[in-house]
This record gives structure tokens, sequence and C-alpha cells, in this order.
């Protein structure tokens, strides 16, 4: 795939040299993208924002060394909202990511669109509350959030400490199975980092499945500006499924539809607090003031996109006071309950199945005609939210049906129970051997 | 004229004594140049905070914890507190808000004689900031420099309910923390290093009042003198506004050392709300009582039992008892020589006036001293063979402070041993009395001071190595004769 190709979407912030020069990548090497909020030493990382445009990390996120280690190659660091705060892709200093079915929609991510072109075999990006996941079905690819603590989150500039993580990217199950293989563990940087064993994913992949339990939430097609398009190809997909591996009934979740406020109040209060550091006194862009007060206000405002003020902003009113109390506290306490919810479900079945955005790509510029205080871009977290809420693991599997507009219209959002990321591939294999 | 009770609450931060910070792998040693122990952990860089807990830190503060008769958390986890200062890297401090290390101890303070309880309403373990400069007043400077290797290095918070009636008692409870935090050997706790900080939060009521007063937060106090002295200045200052009629204005306040008052510090910033919240980065860590009894295990005899056991096993004044327990080096050096030569309170006599004065004259430390606690038991012991005299082993206790040597060898070498053979002293006696039949007509004339001139005429010639009993002994019977 010439990488040139992809330029029109703006898929890529930066590019390594190998790339720039032509060379030709060693046969059979595994190439990979890396979204700009995951560090290198080797290209800059810029969280498509102006505030790090030139911030060169002195070292590495673990993940992405592994990767290296195993022989892969390194294409670029790839556009995405700043901070990954979003997945419309519009917040991002480096302009939009145009979805490669479509480019009058958005990508969501930079990393879908250079896995979903065909650029790279695969993406690591950040999942927050199902950015990744989200960009993945715009784009039509496969996308896995593992449990919390499975990938070490070392060297990743995140905003949301306990919800946000890596995940993986891809085209097709073996090659997410074998990177998720190569990049998990244990990390002794990372203290939140999973000190159990790692299964071999590939050689699991082959093994054969007993009938698979599936929850389907009964709210599945409740969520905001759920589409008719949406619900549709959902309920086709369920109908679909191959009823002698998936036994598949309808089950009540009714905190499921406080998951997606509550990531995003805890999500605003934990960026509030962790983006604290870029205050211009020991990297990134630093703004002039006549005193340090104001050299802060004016780093943060020039460095920062309206979106991201906004959300901060959000993150620092509902920490404040009695707002503490309101809405941070609760919004913990129904993280408790959510997690209980889904762990109890998941005492009974294997997988919870529901659609992973309630409408397809949105068009670039469709965000602009909704007013700030819509939750239309939020929304689109309304059922991965859950997943990082509890730990969860989680994946996105793209249904083959195209609409005229040529972008993928639904995907199906599987969650599982905590280190169980096997059943998830197992279960896009056999869907994935349905489809050929 | 109304009488007012003070009340004092303290706040004291304690920088621990490991090798590394609280949350990463940087050297806390002091004195290094700027910006050169530091990581992209401490520094808070994107990507790098990630912190990872120093047990070893934990380990300290659950032993004070324990020393201060507090209940220890079961369970350790940190907070941030969120505010912006150019000293703080990440832009949150971790600290334990919600969880404090140990709650509801406290410590025994001897006030005239009487034991007095102040209450410690807390403690817990959290990283300290990093070091601003600037070119002389912090408003006139052009710029400031920021040093972050203090950043990250593990501190001790510990609050006092507000239990302190007075300056002199706020001064004997940060003595004693002093002692206890030493004995513990977790801190250094040096005032005047910064490693030991004190801010109190002062007001007065009328007295019998069971309200508390508008208070203000003293800072800048950087001995146990200070702390004294601005106390006193600010409760004066207090009295004088609320006699007067005025409220006191809550506010924190700056001991100015120099010129002797306190002043309001000049604040450009809102009363902060740190929105406090639980780490995520942080995982909760245990702290299993099997954990905390090893640590309990660790605790050396602390000042108070060693106060008792020096006044019921070893009969010393509880004055006595007192100085030697103020510091644990101070109190194993005394343990030490009576291990060798068991007379407490000769031995006690011998540290508190010879051994101290002769350390405080040359500015040292007892670790500093040449003289070791066998040593000290030797001389002790010759003397008590008789083998030496007093005035003698003066000489020679100055000798083995200059030069670290063994009482034996010095009174050998210099030949000091002490005149004892009742026939060699019989001569000399007889010879002076020859030699000064003036002092002899004057004693028998009643002149009894003659008797001192004669036993100082004995010592010049047996160069003070006479035994003086046997002197007295046999002048007497000579001039009886």
């Amino acid at each position: 795939m010439d990488i040139n190709k992809l330029k029109n979407l703006n898929a890529f912030i930066s590019l390594t040299s190998a790339v720039k020069t032509g060379e030709t990548e060693p046969a059979g090497a595994i190439t990979y993208a890396l979204a700009d909020n995951i560090c290198t030493t080797e290209l800059k990382t810029t969280c498509a924002s102006f505030m790090l445009k030139a911030y060169q990390p002195p070292f590495g996120s673990s993940a992405a060394q592994k990767l290296k280690e195993k022989g892969a190659l390194l294409v670029g660091k790839t556009n995405m909202d700043e901070f990954g705060v979003g997945a419309w892709g519009k917040s991002s200093y480096f302009g939009a990511v145009k979805n490669p079915w479509n480019e009058k929609h958005t990508a969501g991510s930079g990393a879908a669109a250079a896995v979903a072109g065909g650029a790279v075999t695969l993406a690591l990006a950040t999942d927050r509350w199902g950015e990744l996941r989200q960009s993945a079905a715009y784009c039509g690819v496969m996308g896995l959030k593992p449990t919390y603590g499975r990938i070490s989150r070392r060297g990743l500039i995140d905003c949301a400490p306990s919800l946000e993580q890596l995940g993986i990217i891809a085209r097709n199950i073996a090659d997410l199975a074998s990177a998720l293989e190569t990049i998990s563990g244990n990390d002794p940087q990372d203290p939140t980092s999973y000190k159990g064993d790692v299964p071999s994913y590939t050689d699991q992949l082959q093994e054969r499945v007993r009938t698979i339990k599936v929850a389907v939430p009964e709210s599945w097609a409740d969520a905001p500006y759920m589409t008719k398009e949406v619900k549709e190809a959902f309920a086709n997909g369920l109908g679909r499924l191959n009823k002698t591996c998936f036994q598949v009934e309808t089950v009540a979740l009714p905190h499921l539809r406080q998951s997606l406020i509550t990531a995003v109040i805890i999500g605003a209060v934990e960026a509030f607090s962790n983006m604290a550091n870029f205050d211009g006194v020991r990297f990134g862009l630093r703004a002039k003031g006549n005193h340090l007060q104001e050299m802060y206000r004016l780093t943060r405002t020039e460095g920062f996109s309206s979106e991201i003020k906004q959300f901060l902003t959000f993150g620092a009113l509902i920490s404040s006071g009695n707002y503490y109390n309101d809405y941070f506290l609760k919004a913990q306490k129904m993280r408790t309950i959510i997690k209980k919810e889904l762990d109890q479900c998941l005492q009974q079945y294997d997988l919870i199945l529901a659609p992973t955005t309630p409408f397809k790509a949105p068009l670039l510029g469709d965000g602009d005609n909704v007013n700030n205080e819509s939750l239309l871009p939020d929304s689109a977290a309304s059922y991965t939210a859950a997943a990082n809420l509890a730990g969860l693991p989680a994946m996105t599997f793209p249904l083959p049906s195209p609409g005229t507009d040529r972008l993928p219209t639904a995907a199906l959002h599987f969650t599982a129970k905590a280190w169980d990321e096997t059943l998830l591939l197992q279960t896009a294999r056999l869907l994935e051997n349905e489809q050929e | 004229m109304p009488e007012f009770e003070t009340v004092i609450g303290l706040e004291v931060h304690v920088e621990l004594l490991t090798d590394t910070k609280l949350f990463c792998g940087c050297s806390t040693a002091f004195g290094a140049d700027p910006n050169t122990q530091v990581c992209p952990v401490c520094l808070g860089l994107p990507g790098g905070t990630l912190p990872l807990f120093n047990k070893t830190a934990a380990e300290y503060t659950i032993k004070a914890a324990l020393a201060l008769n507090c209940k220890v958390t079961p369970t350790i986890d940190f907070d941030r507190k969120n505010y912006f200062y150019a000293d703080l890297p990440k832009g949150f401090q971790i600290s334990q808000f919600f969880h404090p290390m140990g709650k509801d101890g406290f410590v025994n303070v001897n006030l005239n004689g009487e034991n007095k309880k102040i209450g410690i309403h807390q403690l817990h373990l959290e990283e300290d900031t990093g070091k601003l400069s600037h070119i002389g007043d912090i408003m006139s400077s052009p710029i400031s420099s920021v040093d972050f290797n203090r950043a990250g290095v593990p501190l001790m918070e510990i609050v006092t309910e507000p239990d302190i009636r007075s300056a002199e008692e706020a001064r004997l409870y940060l003595q004693k923390l002093h002692s206890i935090l030493c004995y513990l050997g977790i801190s250094d706790c040096k005032m005047e290093e910064g490693s030991m900080r004190c801010d109190a939060n002062i007001s007065i009521r009328p007295m019998g009042s069971t309200e508390l007063g508008k208070k203000t937060e003293l800072k800048n106090m950087n001995s146990f003198r200070s702390v004294y002295r601005g106390i006193e200045y600010e409760v004066e200052r207090q009295r004088t506004i609320v006699l007067s009629g005025d409220s006191v204005i809550p506010e924190t306040r700056h001991w100015d050392e120099a010129k002797g008052v306190t002043r309001a510090m000049r604040s450009k910033f809102v009363s902060a709300d740190y929105r406090c919240f639980p780490d995520p980065n942080i995982p909760p860590f245990p702290a299993s009582a099997a954990w905390v009894e090893k640590i309990k295990d660790t605790i050396p005899e602390l000042p108070d039992a060693r106060h008792s056991r020096f006044v019921e096993a070893y009969g010393l004044p509880p004055y006595d008892a007192e100085v030697l327990t103020t510091s644990k080096e101070m109190a194993d050096f005394y343990d030490g020589v009576l291990a060798c030569y068991n007379e407490p309170k000769l031995a006690s006599n011998w540290i508190m006036s010879e051994l101290m004065g002769l350390l405080n004259a040359a500015g040292l430390e007892i670790t500093e001293s040449k003289i070791t606690p066998a040593a000290l038991g030797k001389l002790l012991e010759l003397i008590g063979k008789g083998e030496i005299s007093g005035k003698i082993a003066k000489s020679v206790f100055e000798e083995m402070f200059n030069t670290g040597e063994d009482p034996a060898l010095i009174v050998e070498k210099k030949g000091l041993t002490q005149i004892s053979d009742a026939d060699t002293l019989h001569q000399i006696v007889s010879k002076v009395l020859a030699e000064n039949p003036q002092s002899v007509e004057d004693y028998h004339g009643g002149k009894k001071k003659a008797l001192g001139f004669l036993v100082g005429q004995i010592m010049k010639e047996t160069k003070g190595q006479a035994n003086p009993q046997l002197v007295n002994d046999l002048l007497q019977e000579k001039l009886r004769d």
C-alpha cells in the first residue's frame, strides 16, 4: 500500500524516515502505526495538540517497544482528536481525519483510517470510553480494548487514567491476536499492570469453542441519536448469528444507560487533574506571562483547543465545592453499581452484545451544526463506556452491510469477563470464518 | 483585664530518610546540583507519571504511627491534592487525604514535672515539592528558578489536636517529637536544613470558653527557638487585637526571625479547593497485621520507656534521666558506660558535666566523640578503685577527649597513678612540715586555714598524685603529735 494514497485522509501526523525515503519494508514484516499520544523516542509525540506540537519524549511506550523488539516496523504516528478527547476527529490541531470509505465522513481516528486504508497491518490507540472501538466501527475494522491492566500504560499520554488504556485495531483476527500476545504482560514500570500470565492467544484461536451464551441488553436500541439504519443492521446481524455457536438471550441491564454520563464525569475530573502538568514550566508550549499565573493561563489558553478547555473546565467544575458530592461522588458510586451489574450478568453469560455505536461515521461538519451542549459526539459511547468503567475486555467486529454511501453501517460490540480476551478473539474468529 | 487561653495545633512535616523518592528511583540525597536527581516520574512528564510506590517510606511512616500511639490504617492508599504552583511538577500532590496512615495517637510531654498528653490527630505520607529560589524578595525578583531534586521526596506530616496551650508546650512537644523520630532513625529531623518543618495554628479565647477563636497559621519557623518566639509574638499580637475590640483576621502569617515579628503573607491566591480524589494510578496496598507487627518489632526502646528504666533500674534523678534520654545516641552512650562499669550516678555526673561540657565547647555531637563508652567506663573504674584521684581523672578525661587514647595508657604514660603508699606519703608530709614551720605554728595557733595551705604544698610536691584522703589523715595525725 502506498502510504501517500492515504495522505488526503490526514491519517498520519508524522512518518518514520523508513517510509519517507521510500525504503521497501522487509518481506513479511508486520507494519504498525501508533496514535500520537503514545510516546516514541524516534518521532515526536504531539497528542494532536498545539501544546505538544514539538514535544519529543525522552522515553517510549512499553507496549510499542515490545512490537519493535518482535521486528514489527513503525510506519508513523496517527492523527486523533486532541488528547484523544472525542471520537469525532475534529478537535485535532492537524485537522480532521477522513474516512477511507467516504471522505465526507469522519474516520474517528487516524489509527482506524490507517488500518482500514491498508497503510499498516495494525495500530495501537487509546480507548477512554470507547474511542478506539467507535473509530474501528466507523472504518469497518476490528478493535479490541483488553482488560484494564493487560497492556502496560507506560508511555501513554492519557487524560483519564482509571478509564483509559491501550488497544489494538486490525483488519483480521490473526494479526490482532498475535499483536495482543506480543504487547501484553506485566510491566514493573506500570503499577496498574496485571501480574498474571499472558495466554498464547494465537494458539487458542484455533481451539473449538463450545456454544457461547450471549446476553443482549433489552435497552440496546435506546441510545440517544440511535439511527434506524443501525437498528436494522444490528437486528439483522443478530439474526444471522450461527445458532449452533451462539445462544442469544435478552437481559435487563438497567444501569447501562448511566454508563456514558458516569464515564464522562469521572473522565473529566481525572483529565482536569491529569493534564495539570501542562503548565509551560518543564516541557511543551510556554506562553510569555508577566507572572506565574499569567504564564499558566496564557499557556493553557493558547495550547489547548476549545474542546479540551471545555472538557477540563467541566472536570474542574464538577469536582469543586458542592458539585463534588452531587456529581463526582455519585458518578463513582454509579461506577461500582455498573461494574457489579456487568459482573453479575457475566456470571450467567459468556458475552454481552450490543451495537458498537448508535450511528455510523458522522459527516465531517455534523458536530458544527449541533450546539456545544449536545450529547451527539459523546453519545457514540453509549454502549462502549461501560467496559471502561468496569475494566472489562471489549471488542468491536464489523458487520458486512455497507449502505449506498459505502460506509460500514453497524458493528457488533462484545464485552467479556475480566481477562477473557481469548473468548473475544475466538468469537471474532468464528464470525470472520462465517463471513469468508 | 480579661484572661485568655491560648489554643495551638502544630503541623509538622518531616522528610524521611529513604534512599529513593516516594514514587520513583531518584536519589533523595541533599545538596546535589539542581535538577540532577529527577526522572520522567518526578518531573511529571507526559506519559511518564506512573508512580511506583516506595514500600520503605510506608514502613517508616507506620513505624512513626506506632511510636506516636496511633491506629494504623488497614489499607494504604493515596489521593491527589490538585493545585497549580511552579514547584509542583504534576499540578497535583500525591498525599493521603481520605485514609491517613495513622490516626488518634498521642505524645507525652513533661510539663514542670507533670505529664501532659498532646493528642495526634493524624499522620500521613505525601510527596515533597520542588524548591523555588528568587533573587531577593519573591515579589520583586525578575526571575525565579526551580529545582526539582526535592520533588517527590517522601514527606510525613504529623498533625496534633488543638491541645497545646503555650509556646513552651509547643516547644516541649516539638522536642519530644524530634527525639522520638530520631530514636526511630527515620528522619534526620534537621529544622535548619528543612528536613523537619513546623507550622502552627494559633488562636486565643476567653478563659473558660469552649469555642475556638479565629486562628492564624504561622509559617517559616526554622528552629525550636523560633517556634517558641514566633508563637509568643503571635499570641501577644492577637491579645492586643482582641483587647482593643477588633477581631483577628484568619490568615497565613510569616515569622520574620531577624525582626522578631510575624507578617501577613502577601498572597495572590484565593483560598484553594483541592478537589482531592483517590489517585487512579496507585492501586491500594494492604497493610497486613503481620507486616505491621513486624515493623513494630523493629522499634527501639523509646524516650519515655528509657526514661522510666533509667529512673527505676538505675535510680537516677528524673532530671538526669531526661537529659540523658533526649537523644538516643546519648542514652546509648550512657548504657554503654554502665555496661563496663556499673555506677549509674557517677556515670551520669561525668556525662552531664564533663562530657557534655567539652562537646558543647567543641561544637561536637555525641556521635563525634573520640571517647568511647567503654573508655569512660574504664576511667570511672580507675577512680572507683582509687587508682587516680578525681582531679587527675579530669585531666586524663581531657586527654582522652582530645586524642581518644585509653585512660589506663594515659595514666601510665604520664605516671599519674595516685600515691596511696603510706610510707612514701609519710616522708613527703614530714618534709613539707619541716619546710613550713610558720604554717604549723599558725595551725596550732588556731588558724585552721593553714591546713589547706599545707595540703596544697603536699599536692604540689606530688604533682597532684597524692591520695587526698590519705594526705588529710596523715597530716592531721602528724600535727597532733
